[in-house]
């Protein structure tokens, strides 16, 4: 099988041997969870449960303040008590409402899962209706609503849907992981997104660092009795492989169109986490309240796959189950160490879109100070939009907003890249996040009229 | 816990770097500078040592001296002074006397590389501009050449010789050229092939660095593995050099083992900063520089046009920085969409 890829990109070390093939491990019913009410791409939720009430697992503790497609309900992750109703630090380092649920000691309640719903008898709304009441949202990146997803409009023909087992973060293996242990899962949920977008054509996207998983996924695959053409692609390693947008040109060879989204070029992608949250939606009525990560790093004593149930905070873990070196604990991060996003405190509660928590030594990170730009071109071939990073922030520090939207600013994919091999250790990321801000800001503020050509 | 709080740090992805800094992509430059460093001082003995030397010296003494002047830290860790010493001393003749070696360098290093900024800020090749500087204010001095006398030997009056590209330019051919290596005992033969082989092994009259293609070549191989440099601006320049000097009647191979054009497209025009950055602007900057040494070569006032070429290049730098490479996803706008 040929091996495809991307043009640009980098080989950061990968430093996934600390967890690779160990098994997920299910963590020890924490003593309470933190549940932001708010964790997908879109419009607010309205909180459903008061303080005192009694919740049960996979009840609804919020749901969409105002009807509209772009919202996705929270269900309870465990059973007990809402103990208070708050904001919390959440891991986007904003504070937002949270429930937190005491757990009630000794007595196991039953769930409240939703009845099961066979997806191949069922209509098409009513699987869509499933997957948003089941509250699934990307489990890779920004929490975009599946649901609307897998429901493109009828102008846009979908004729490819993806698995997107890549996995290129660093430090990362969860996904290894579910995909060698639930690989039946995987293609479960690959189905289903596939009879809801109508197509007969799936690809299962793994890099080649991960080789092992594939008789796993074929064997599901085999076993699979309904007639569907999947097949196993092999990436070559290399990040950001994973990125949704290089995903599609290795697999298919087309670009997504700028300022456009999969479904331009008939694609949809799904993230393994997701494609597992939607069989258990169906197969077993279950609403997202749990998910694999990864908990690693080198201050990350017992690093470790786990399933979590959302809302865990990992310092509420028992010791025996998850230590933490916090003398050495320099930086703790949601994600992996290219696109995660540090944050301030352990005290941060895991949810639907957190793919691992990575605790990294002051060795592992990199502390650099900003230094002058000596024009050596390095980020221009790291990049992995095929943008001139250097160009760019040049723009930039210019204050010429437009220029640098011409160049692509709007385009980047944050994937850090040119930040990673950039010799003066120049914060090119950090910059264009807020050269987005601020043009952004700009362009709302100018008249409709005069909004410049979408570029 | 309040404690680790505090220590925490908190900063924007990616929380990791490849660890890459600009003082060990200069000592990428430096060990691929090092074979022709060497073979310079054993082509060409003591004096070129010492224009090494005092080039390295009074890099990184003018370099720390101007930014303590001007109450700033001094960058002399990043060893881009080192470069631009080294690089300069290899471009100019082995009898260069030493206060003109520090007068050059001081020259690149302050009025060039300083007086616009700093390291990143230069527009001009700091080197190239020394060795112009140099060129126009002692013409006599840096025009002045030397046989090949071994490290034992001092260069005197006795072995001065005429650069083969002299030769030609004062009206000669390559047979002249041969005659003139087997005169100074530097080839047994002088037909085509022997002054061909006697170029690209690098024993002629030139400057200290620039005479071995084969040890310039081994510098530019360990550049590209080693990825400090991109193959596009070097190799336009020496294929454009190669069919300018064929189309306008001159001897192509000669063409591009002669003079500095080897090392000037290996060492030269890969200075990062006064460079393109972007893939396009290298092309057309490799292809520029080529053009212009031959134009010169051929009907300028002096026998080697390299470094006059990329200096010239160097200005359109900003310009060529606009041919940026088209982005993911592009979609050309529709014609008629201002109305």
């Amino acid at each position: 099988m040929a091996i495809k890829t991307f043009k640009g990109g980098i080989h950061p070390p990968e430093r996934k041997t600390a967890t690779e093939g160990k098994k997920i491990e299910a963590v020890p019913t924490p003593k309470q969870v933190v549940v932001p009410i708010n964790q997908h791409f879109g419009a607010p939720n309205k909180c459903l449960v008061n303080v005192g009430d009694t919740v049960k697992r996979g009840q609804k503790i919020a749901e969409g303040a105002a009807p509209g497609p772009m919202t996705v309900p929270v269900h309870a992750p465990i059973s007990g008590t809402v103990k208070k109703i708050e904001p919390r630090a959440q891991s986007n380092n904003t504070d937002g409402l949270c429930v937190i649920i005491e757990a009630t000691e000794g007595q196991e309640s039953a769930d409240d899962f939703m009845p099961i719903l066979d997806p191949f008898t069922c209509t098409k709304e009513e699987a869509l209706a499933r997957i948003r009441d089941a509250g699934l949202v990307g489990m890779g990146g920004a929490g975009f609503p599946v649901h609307v997803k897998l429901a493109p409009p009828p102008n846009k023909p979908i004729d490819i849907v993806i698995a997107n087992g890549a996995e290129c973060e660093p430090y990362l293996t969860i996904d290894e992981a579910v995909m060698t242990e639930m690989p039946t899962k995987v293609v479960q949920g690959l189905t289903i997104v596939m009879k809801i977008v109508g197509v007969q054509r799936g690809v299962i996207a793994v890099e080649n660092n991960k080789t092992h998983v594939v008789p796993f996924l074929k064997k599901a695959v085999a076993e699979f009795k309904r007639d569907f053409d999947i097949s196993i692609q092999l990436l070559k390693t290399k990040y950001p492989q994973g990125g949704e947008k290089m995903l599609i040109t290795a697999i298919t060879g087309k670009e997504v169109p700028s300022g456009g989204l999969p479904m331009d070029v008939g694609c949809v992608v799904q993230n393994i986490g997701s494609l597992v949250a939607i069989a258990e939606a169906f197969y077993e009525g279950k609403p997202l309240i749990e998910r694999g990560l990864t908990v690693t790093g080198g201050a990350c004593k017992t690093p470790k796959n786990i399933l979590a149930p959302i809302g865990t905070i990992l310092t509420d873990l028992e010791a025996g189950f998850m230590e933490i070196d916090q003398d050495k604990l320099r930086k703790v991060i949601f994600g992996g160490p290219m696109m995660g996003t540090a944050v301030p405190s352990l005290n941060i509660p895991i949810q639907k879109n957190t793919s691992g928590i990575t605790l990294m030594t002051s060795d592992e990170t990199s502390e650099w100070a900003e230094e002058t730009c000596i024009r050596c071109g390095r980020c221009i071939r790291a990049c992995s939009c095929h943008l001139s990073p250097v160009v760019m922030n040049n723009a930039l520090e210019t204050g010429d907003l437009e220029v640098a939207a011409k160049i692509g600013l709007l385009d980047c994919i944050e994937c850090g890249s040119c930040s990673y091999v950039c010799p003066a250790h120049i914060q090119l990321v950090q910059r264009f996040r807020i050269g987005k801000q601020q043009l952004r800001i700009k362009r709302a503020a100018q008249p409709k009229a005069a909004a410049p050509a979408k570029v | 816990m309040a404690n680790t709080e505090r220590r925490l740090l908190l900063s924007s992805s990616p929380h990791f770097s490849a660890n890459v800094s600009a003082r060990q992509l200069m000592t990428q430059v430096l060990i691929a500078l090092a074979p022709v460093t060497v073979y310079g001082i054993v082509l060409f003995g003591l004096s070129a040592l010492i224009t090494v030397l005092v080039a390295i010296i009074t890099a990184l003494l003018s370099d720390a001296g101007f930014r303590l002047l001007i109450g700033q830290k001094p960058r002399i860790n990043d060893l881009s002074a080192v470069v631009t010493g080294v690089l300069l001393a290899l471009v100019i003749p082995p009898s260069t006397p030493w206060w003109m070696t520090a007068l050059g360098v001081i020259f690149a290093v302050v009025v060039t590389k300083e007086f616009f900024g700093g390291l990143g800020a230069n527009v001009f090749n700091p080197a190239l501009s020394g060795r112009a500087f140099l060129i126009m204010s002692f013409p006599a001095a840096i025009t002045t050449w030397h046989r090949p006398v071994g490290f034992t030997q001092g260069l005197t009056d006795a072995v001065t010789s005429a650069t083969p590209l002299n030769i030609i330019k004062l009206g000669g051919n390559m047979a002249n050229v041969g005659a003139n290596f087997v005169k100074g005992g530097l080839a047994h033969n002088a037909d085509y092939g022997s002054v061909l082989w006697t170029l690209f092994v690098g024993n002629r009259a030139g400057c200290i660095g620039e005479t071995s293609i084969l040890l310039i070549l081994a510098g530019a191989v360990y550049l590209l593995i080693t990825k400090t440099i991109d193959w596009r601006a070097p190799v336009a320049m020496i294929v454009t050099t190669f069919l300018a000097s064929w189309i306008l009647g001159l001897d192509p191979v000669f063409g591009i083992l002669s003079g500095g054009l080897m090392f000037g497209a290996v060492f030269m025009i890969t200075d990062y900063v006064s460079a393109p950055v972007t893939a396009k602007g290298k092309l057309i900057f490799g292809i520029g520089a080529g053009i212009i040494t031959v134009l010169i070569r051929k009907w300028g006032g002096y026998p080697e046009g390299v470094s006059y070429s990329i200096l010239i290049m160097n200005a359109f730098t900003p310009f060529l920085n606009r041919l940026i490479q088209k982005k993911y996803g592009y979609v050309p706008p529709k014609k008629g969409a201002a109305k």
